[in-house]
C-alpha cells in the first residue's frame, strides 16, 4: 500500500522533469565519451526497387561478399586489430534524385564512413554532389559512363574502366576477327546516360575500326523496338551494336528475331554477361557477343578472395549465378576500402577530418586483387577512374560466357557469321 | 514503298498490342467509375502465369491464357466489392479514395511479387514466339498478330456481351445511371463484382501475350498501367471501341515517327497527339463512353 511518503508529488514531478529537461543536451557528450565504436559502418546505395532492380541487386550482392568475407575473417585490420563492417542500404528506386536523398540519410542518419556506389551512372552522378558536400568518399563499383569521371569528382572513385575506353577497343577486335571483314555497322542506345555513352562508344569506335555507320539511334527505355529493328534490318549491316541495360538488350533479340532480322554479329556492351540474360532468351542468346572487364577465367589474385576463379565459386554458391564483372567489382570496392583504412590507420568511428584522410587514401590506391590491379587516375577525363583493366570480347556460346578476343585471352573462336534463325 | 508499308504494320499491330490491356480498363472504368492504376499489375501477374506454366509444367503459353482469365477472374471478382464499398462510400472524395485504393494494390502486387519472384528478367515461350511469316517484301511476327487478333476478339466479344444479352443491358444501364439500374432490380454490387473479375481476366490474359512479345518482371508493369491510362484519355474514358481505335492511332504514330524521324522522338509525338485531342475534343476521339 502506498504512503503519503512514497507518492510521486508534483513537486518532485517537476524537478525530475527540469533535471532531465536540463540533462537533454548533454546526451551526445556523454554519449560519445562512453561509447566506444568497434565496427565501420558502409553504406550502399543503389537500385533495389525501379526498373534497374536486377542490376541494384547484383551491385547489393557484390559489396556483401566483401563484407561477409571480411568479416568471417575478423573484420578490416588497422593496426594489427580487426574490426567488423556494418552494411547500411538505401534504395534509389531506379531514379537519381532519390539515390541522392538516401545518399544524405545514409551520411546523415546512419553515420557512414564509406558509400559504396549505385548501379547505374545517372544515380552516380547525383550522389556526387552529396558525397562532396559531406566530405564522404564513395566506391562506386559499377557506374561506367564517362561521364561520371569528367566532373572530375573529388570523393567518388571508379572500379570498372569508363565505357568510353571499352566499348570502342572490343569493337575494334570484333571487327578484326570478323571474316569476311565487317564493313558496315548500326547502333542503338537506349536514351539515358550510360547506354547513350555505350552508344557513342560503340559509334566512335566504329569510325576507328573503319566501320561505316549506316545508322545511330537513340531509343526510348519503354518505347517499342519493331520500328528501329524494321529501319535498321532494311540498312541490312554487318553489325549491330546495342548500348542499355538487361530488359532492353532482351526486347532486342526477342523483336529481331520476331522481324526474322539477324545480323552478323550483334554485340551489346553490359548486361550480355549476367546469368539472366542468357536464361530469358535460352537458345535465342546463343552468339550475342558483349564486353566484359573480368572473367572467373582470369589469373588475378589476393589474400581475402583468393583466385577470380575461387570468388566466382563463392559467389555461385551465395547466389546460385556465376557473377559478371560487375559483381565482381563491387566486391574488389570493400578490398580498396580496407586497404585505404589500413594504411590510413585510423580505427571505427571515423571524424570528418579522417573521412578526408581516408579519400586522400583511396586516391593513393594501388592494389593488385582478384578483379585486376587497382590504380586511380589522377589528372583527365577520367579522373578517379580505374582504367587499369584491359576489355574483353566475350560471345554466348552454347549458354556460356566465353572470351572470344583479344587473341591472347581467347578462350574459343569467334562465331562469325552468326547462322540465320532457326 | 517497302519500308512504309512494314512501318504501317509494324504499328498496327503495335496498336493492337496496347489495345489489349486497355479494353479492360476501360470496361471497369465505364461501369466502376474507377481509374484503376493497377492495371500494370494485373498484366504483369498475367505473364509470370505464362512464364511459370511454361518453365514449371512445360506447356505454351496459350494454354495459360484461359487459365489467367478464370485464375485472375476469380481474384478479381473478390476484389471487385472493396473497390465497390470505397468508391460508393460516404467519405469524402470516394473517387480519390478509390485512386488510392488501386494504387496501393498496384504496390501490393509489385511488391508482393518482388519478395515471391525475384527481380530477374523473364519470357513467356509460345509455339509463335520469335516466329515470322514473309509476306512479299512485309516480315509479319506473328506473336504480335495473334495479340491484335485477340484484342479485336476480345473487343468484339464485349461488344456482343454488352449489346446482346441481358446482363451486358445491365452493365450498360449501370454505366450510364447507377441509380435507376438499381430501381430496375439490378443488383449494382454483384455487377461490379463481375465487371471487376471480367476486367482483371482479360488484361491477365493479355499479360500472357505481353511476356510473349516483350519480356517480363515486377518492375515493367508501371509502364502498361501509364499506356493504358493514355490510351484510356484519347479514347475517352470508359469508350470500349475508343480503345481500340486509339491504340492503333498511338500504335501508328509510334511507328512513323520512330522510322522517319527518330525513335527518341517517339513519345514526344505521343504526348503531343493526347494533348491535341484534348485541346480539340476533351471527350476523346469517339466522344462517347460504354
Amino acid at each position: 500500500m502506498f504512503t503519503n511518503s512514497k507518492r510521486f508529488s508534483r513537486r518532485r514531478f517537476l524537478g525530475v522533469s527540469a533535471g532531465a529537461f536540463a540533462a537533454g543536451p548533454l546526451g551526445p557528450f556523454v554519449r560519445a565519451a562512453c561509447a566506444q565504436v568497434t565496427t565501420f559502418k558502409a553504406g550502399v546505395i543503389t537500385s533495389l526497387s525501379g526498373e534497374n532492380i536486377l542490376g541494384g541487386n547484383l551491385t547489393k550482392r557484390g559489396y556483401d561478399l566483401w563484407a561477409e568475407a571480411v568479416n568471417a575473417k575478423g573484420g578490416v585490420e588497422v593496426a594489427g586489430e580487426r574490426f567488423k563492417v556494418d552494411m547500411f542500404y538505401g534504395d534509389d528506386q531506379s531514379n537519381p534524385a532519390t539515390g541522392a536523398d538516401a545518399a544524405e540519410r545514409l551520411i546523415v542518419q546512419n553515420e557512414v564512413d564509406v558509400l559504396f556506389g549505385p548501379y547505374t551512372s545517372g544515380s552516380t552522378i547525383a550522389v556526387q554532389p552529396i558525397c562532396q558536400k559531406y566530405q564522404v568518399p564513395m566506391i562506386s563499383g559499377s557506374a561506367e559512363s564517362p561521364n561520371v569521371w569528367k566532373a572530375k569528382p573529388e570523393f567518388n572513385f571508379g572500379i570498372i574502366p569508363a565505357v568510353d575506353t571499352t566499348a570502342g577497343k572490343s569493337l575494334a577486335v570484333l571487327a578484326k576477327l570478323s571474316n569476311p571483314m565487317a564493313k558496315t555497322i548500326a547502333v542503338i542506345g537506349v536514351n539515358e546516360p550510360f547506354s547513350k555513352e555505350t552508344g557513342e562508344g560503340f559509334r566512335d569506335g566504329a569510325k576507328e575500326a573503319g566501320l561505316e555507320v549506316v545508322a545511330y539511334e537513340l531509343v526510348p527505355a519503354s518505347g517499342d523496338l519493331t520500328p528501329v529493328i524494321s529501319k535498321i534490318a532494311a540498312l541490312n549491316p554487318d553489325i549491330v551494336a546495342v548500348g542499355g541495360h538487361e530488359e532492353p538488350l532482351i526486347n532486342v533479340v526477342k523483336t529481331s528475331k520476331s522481324l526474322n532480322f539477324r545480323p552478323k554479329a550483334l554485340i551489346m556492351h553490359y548486361g550480355v554477361t549476367d546469368p539472366a540474360f542468357a536464361q530469358a532468351l535460352a537458345a535465342d542468346a546463343d552468339g550475342t557477343c558483349g564486353v566484359s572487364v573480368w572473367l572467373p577465367s582470369v589469373s588475378y589474385k589476393d589474400d581475402l578472395f583468393g583466385t577470380a576463379k575461387e570468388f566466382a565459386e563463392m559467389a555461385q554458391k551465395k547466389s546460385g549465378h556465376e557473377p559478371d564483372y560487375t559483381e565482381a567489382a563491387c566486391a574488389a570496392s570493400g578490398l580498396v576500402f580496407g586497404d585505404a583504412v589500413k594504411r590510413l590507420g585510423k580505427k571505427p568511428g571515423l571524424t570528418p577530418e579522417d573521412r578526408v584522410a581516408l579519400k586522400d587514401a583511396i586516391a593513393a590506391t594501388d592494389i593488385q586483387t582478384f578483379y585486376g590491379p587497382i590504380k586511380f587516375e589522377k589528372e583527365g577525363n577520367h579522373y578517379h577512374d580505374n582504367v587499369q583493366p584491359v576489355p574483353v570480347l566475350i560471345q554466348i556460346q552454347g549458354g556460356k560466357t566465353v572470351a572470344v578476343g583479344p587473341k591472347e585471352a581467347a578462350a574459343a573462336d569467334l562465331t562469325y557469321p552468326l547462322p540465320a534463325w532457326k | 514503298m517497302d519500308l512504309f508499308l512494314q512501318t504501317l504494320l509494324n504499328g498496327l499491330l503495335i496498336g493492337g498490342v496496347i489495345a489489349t490491356f486497355t479494353i479492360g480498363f476501360q470496361l471497369a472504368f465505364g461501369v466502376l467509375h474507377v481509374i484503376d492504376f493497377a492495371v500494370g499489375g494485373w498484366v504483369v501477374l498475367g505473364g509470370y502465369l505464362g512464364y511459370y506454366m511454361g518453365a514449371g509444367l512445360g506447356v505454351d503459353g496459350f494454354l495459360a491464357i484461359p487459365v489467367a482469365f478464370m485464375l485472375f477472374g476469380a481474384i478479381g471478382y473478390l476484389i471487385g466489392p472493396i473497390l465497390y464499398n470505397v468508391r460508393n462510400s460516404r467519405t469524402a472524395r470516394p473517387e480519390l479514395m478509390a485512386l488510392a485504393l488501386t494504387f496501393g494494390l498496384f504496390t501490393l502486387l509489385r511488391g508482393g511479387m518482388l519478395t515471391a519472384w525475384g527481380f530477374n528478367t523473364h519470357s513467356v515461350p509460345t509455339v509463335l514466339s520469335g516466329e515470322s511469316l514473309a509476306v512479299g517484301p512485309l516480315t509479319v511476327p506473328l506473336i504480335r498478330v495473334a495479340a491484335a487478333v485477340f484484342a479485336i476478339a476480345i473487343a468484339g466479344g464485349l461488344f456482343l456481351f454488352l449489346y446482346r444479352t441481358r446482363y451486358g443491358l445491365a452493365i450498360r444501364a449501370t454505366a450510364e445511371n447507377r441509380q435507376n439500374a438499381a430501381l430496375m432490380g439490378v443488383n449494382i454490387r454483384r455487377l461490379s463484382a463481375t465487371v471487376y473479375g471480367l476486367y482483371a481476366g482479360i488484361t491477365a490474359m493479355a499479360g500472357v501475350l505481353m511476356g510473349a512479345i516483350f519480356s517480363v518482371n515486377p518492375e515493367v508493369g508501371l509502364r502498361y498501367t501509364l499506356f493504358a491510362f493514355f490510351v484510356a484519355v484519347l479514347a475517352g474514358l470508359g469508350s470500349v471501341g475508343g480503345a481500340l481505335v486509339a491504340a492503333l492511332l498511338l500504335g501508328v504514330i509510334e511507328a512513323f515517327v520512330a522510322t522517319y524521324v527518330g525513335s527518341s522522338y517517339s513519345l514526344l509525338a505521343i504526348f503531343g497527339t493526347l494533348f491535341l485531342v484534348l485541346l480539340v475534343s476533351p471527350r476523346g476521339i469517339l466522344r462517347h463512353g460504354l
